[in-house]
């Protein structure tokens, strides 16, 4: 009895948690008079994908994410390359420089883009690097490495050093012995350090929209940003924007999200 | 192998921070954007931000966006752990979907939640007004005496779930025995909250509650989708105001003495959070 109704309250809260999220598909589904009737129609009565149609034909929305993904591959594939010798080394050397390294990825770790980004783009500016997307790429990298080191770091940590030394006493050297053995061990961190900052760099949006203003580079953020900052919005066609551009991120979530949220916690806490 | 990451960062977080220090003290415009030299102001940018009406008005919206967001995202985040902690089937699966909310780029959020506060058809007056608690509709965004709680409603939607899921980690870390031997005692469950889950939780608020100081400076995002810091400046909070001093006024020396000051109460605050993280790694 206590049980059941504990189940039925959880069901109730998430259902009201999750609204807003059931809203855009709702919206993004329903001709514009049925989004402008009152009152609402909870469910779509005619669901229909004209929004869905009118985006990519009218606003290019394929253009923004395909630059979404391009950017977002390039941060994750720039971010695991350098925190990969980092996070090793933090893991597995003891010394007073590891520990002032290791505070100083925390600090960097915690800085808001929103503050960084007028020295950002006045350095960019002056290198010439201004409406790039390279641009984009290094500067939202800041904001993924110090996460991945403190992530990967967790993740080599827990491979045994016994088998390291094992495998050194055979005649590897460190590096090998790193590559065929802590790395292949590490690789459920990777899948999951990769994940979260594809996600973390797929949503970026102050450095974008700060460093680019040529439209043909710019990401899906930046778009969705041209769609609801007005005053006045086409709500169904900046719901249906939105619902293709997270419905990604969602179904990544959905699959691997036991190993996100302990990878996540342990991110924040350790 | 630690070396190429750290002159990343070094380059590339170290030199942007001592390089807004250096913008604040100096005359930058677009004219000399370009230059390295420039006239050297003191802290002029500092002083005309300071007697700029506008700062104590963004004082008094960052103090309550910050308090308000930290406060609610940690109360809700407490109650929704300390409910998914009792078992029951599906426990873990319903805390997962409302772990979704917090994967969602803010910007999506922001977006959303314009849609939900909008004034004529938005679902939140219609709902208001079906329960009978108003009158007619809110004018949420759009008005100066309800903006910033329009902002702070989608910031503490998207903050709640993190909230749940470090306080969920930190109460199983809660030894059971401890509850056991507590209600063998006959304590209650009021009185096992305060004296025992309170306590040993300290460090995890500790750190969450310096994190979620944090988080709210990013909540630049949501308000830039959603009010722009208006209507009249009733949603500006500092680090709005340091974008927009840059990059709509072109005082870019304006926009990195506001960011500095920022910045010196998140390294207070972030000095705080690894402190606190690293004494419970020694516990």
């Amino acid at each position: 009895m206590r049980k059941s109704l504990l189940v039925a309250v959880a069901a109730i809260v998430s259902g009201f948690y999750l609204f807003p999220v059931y809203w855009m598909y709702a919206s993004a589904l329903k001709v514009s008079d049925e989004l402008n009737a009152n009152p609402p129609t909870l469910i779509p009565h005619a669901p229909t994908l004209t929004a869905f149609r009118w985006i990519f034909e009218r606003e290019n929305v394929a253009q923004y994410l395909w630059n979404s993904l391009l950017l977002s591959s390039s941060v994750t594939v720039l971010t695991l390359l350098l925190a990969t010798g980092a996070a090793y080394s933090l893991a597995r050397v003891r010394s007073i420089w590891m520990d002032v390294m290791l505070i100083g990825v925390m600090l960097s770790q915690v800085l808001p883009p929103p503050l960084l980004v007028t020295p950002m783009f006045v350095i960019f500016r002056q290198i010439d690097l201004i409406n790039t997307q390279l641009a984009v790429i290094l500067a939202t990298t800041t904001k993924t490495l110090p996460f991945a080191v403190v992530m990967l770091r967790t993740s080599f940590a827990q491979v045994p050093i016994d088998l390291e030394e094992a495998a050194r006493v055979d005649g590897a050297s460190r590096t090998l012995a790193f590559l065929r053995i802590t790395l292949p061990l590490a690789r459920v961190g990777y899948i999951v350090v990769g994940t979260l900052v594809f996600l973390l760099a797929y949503g970026e949006f102050v450095y974008p929209v700060s460093l680019l203003n040529k439209k043909a580079l710019q990401p899906a953020t930046v778009g969705l940003y041209g769609f609801v900052g007005a005053d006045y919005s086409d709500w169904g066609n900046a719901m249906a924007f939105a619902s293709v551009f997270v419905t990604p991120v969602i179904v990544i979530f959905m699959l691997l999200q036991r190993r996100i949220v302990s990878g996540l916690t342990a991110g924040a806490l350790k | 192998m630690v070396g190429f990451t750290a002159l990343y960062l070094a380059f590339f977080v170290g030199y942007p921070v001592v390089y807004n220090l250096i913008m604040s003290v100096q005359d930058v415009t677009l004219g000399n954007i370009r230059y390295l030299v420039r006239p050297f102001v003191g802290l002029d940018n500092y002083a005309k931000l300071i007697a700029d009406p506008l700062f104590t008005m963004v004082l008094q919206n960052t103090l309550l966006f910050v308090i308000g967001n930290v406060a609610l995202q940690f109360l809700g985040g407490l109650a929704l752990a300390l409910f998914f902690q009792q078992p029951f089937p599906g426990a873990s699966f319903f805390r997962g979907l409302i772990l979704a909310g917090w994967i969602l780029p803010p910007l999506v959020i922001g977006a959303v939640w314009k849609w939900l506060l909008a004034s004529d058809n938005g679902v939140i007056n219609y709902a208001l007004h079906s329960l009978g608690l108003t009158s007619g509709p809110i004018y949420w965004l759009s008005d100066p005496a309800t903006s910033l709680i329009g902002v702070t409603m989608a910031n503490v939607w998207f903050g709640v779930p993190f909230n749940m899921i470090l306080l969920s980690a930190g109460l199983a870390g809660v030894p059971r025995d401890i509850y056991e031997a507590a209600a063998l005692d006959g304590a209650g469950p009021v009185r096992r909250f305060f004296a025992i889950t309170l306590p040993l939780l300290r460090p995890t608020i500790y750190a969450l509650l310096a994190l979620s100081t944090i988080y709210t400076m990013r909540a630049f995002d949501l308000i830039w989708t959603m009010t722009h810091g208006g209507p009249v400046d009733s949603s500006n909070i500092f680090p709005v105001w340091a974008y927009r001093l840059s990059f709509e006024l072109f005082d870019f020396g304006g926009g990195a003495a506001v960011s500095t000051m920022m910045l010196v109460v998140v390294f207070i605050v972030a000095l705080i959070y690894v402190r606190s993280v690293r004494a419970e790694q020694l516990s």
